[in-house]
């Protein structure tokens, strides 16, 4: 069974998206540290798109959705925003020196180290992010 | 997210409780204000009520640790959980922090 969420693009309803990815993963049962991961990836990529997807534009849709496959949480995260790929976004370097560290750009990264698999298409001007994370065990 | 501060002769605690996500963070930026003011002392972060973080608010403690670093003072966290302190290690934030 599919759950969905249909949020604005609204940094304010990120305690809503935690509140419903809490009663997802509860419904499947998942460990609490896999609960927390996927809670900060998740959080990671609608942020993005809330900051990003419709520039100077309010109330705008970002939806997601939550399905199990298999051993595999999969995650699609739906704007019809502007095109913006993640995955092919440059990775930062976490071995800088602290004099050299960027504030930021760390958000993307954390959602492609967490996810076993981050892919993304854009089809009817709606992007569409797909992630995957694999249950061990 | 709760951010109480205490102040000693010789350090500044900053104690969080509940969860550092991107919304918190707008408001705990300005709740850390007296935190920043302090950059050039000894300042501890004490974690162990800390449910959450996300990079907005990893964000935030660079910026802290990057202050105290202009100003002389150091910054020490404190309590983490493991699900937390992954989040640095993934990050490379655990090098940039002392830990205790």
């Amino acid at each position: 069974m599919k759950e969905t969420i249909r949020l604005n693009n609204d940094i304010n309803e990120v305690p809503q998206l935690a509140e419903w990815i809490e009663q997802v993963c509860d419904k499947f049962g998942l460990a609490p540290s896999v609960v927390f991961q996927l809670n900060l990836a998740l959080e990671e990529a609608v942020v993005n798109v809330m900051n990003y997807a419709y520039p100077g534009q309010t109330g705008m849709p970002v939806t997601l959705s939550a399905e199990m496959h298999g051993n595999g949480m999969v995650f699609e995260l739906e704007d019809q925003g502007i095109p913006f790929d993640p995955t092919s976004s440059e990775e930062p370097d976490v071995t800088l020196p602290i004099e050299d560290r960027p504030i930021g750009g760390l958000g993307i990264f954390l959602v492609r180290q967490i996810m076993s698999e981050v892919s993304y298409t854009r089809h009817d001007n709606t992007n569409v992010l797909t992630m995957t994370y694999h249950i061990e065990g | 997210m709760v951010l109480e501060i205490k102040k000693s002769d010789t350090q500044v605690t900053g104690i969080l409780s509940g969860r550092l996500d991107t919304a918190a963070s707008q408001q705990f930026s300005s709740d850390m204000e007296p935190l920043m003011d302090n950059a050039d002392k000894h300042i501890v972060l004490d974690c162990s009520a800390l449910e959450f973080i996300s990079s907005s608010g990893l964000r935030l403690f660079l910026s802290l640790r990057k202050a105290t670093i202009a100003k002389g003072g150091d910054v020490t966290i404190t309590g983490v959980s493991a699900d937390i302190k992954q989040v640095f290690t993934i990050t490379g934030f655990y090098s940039l922090f002392k830990f205790a």
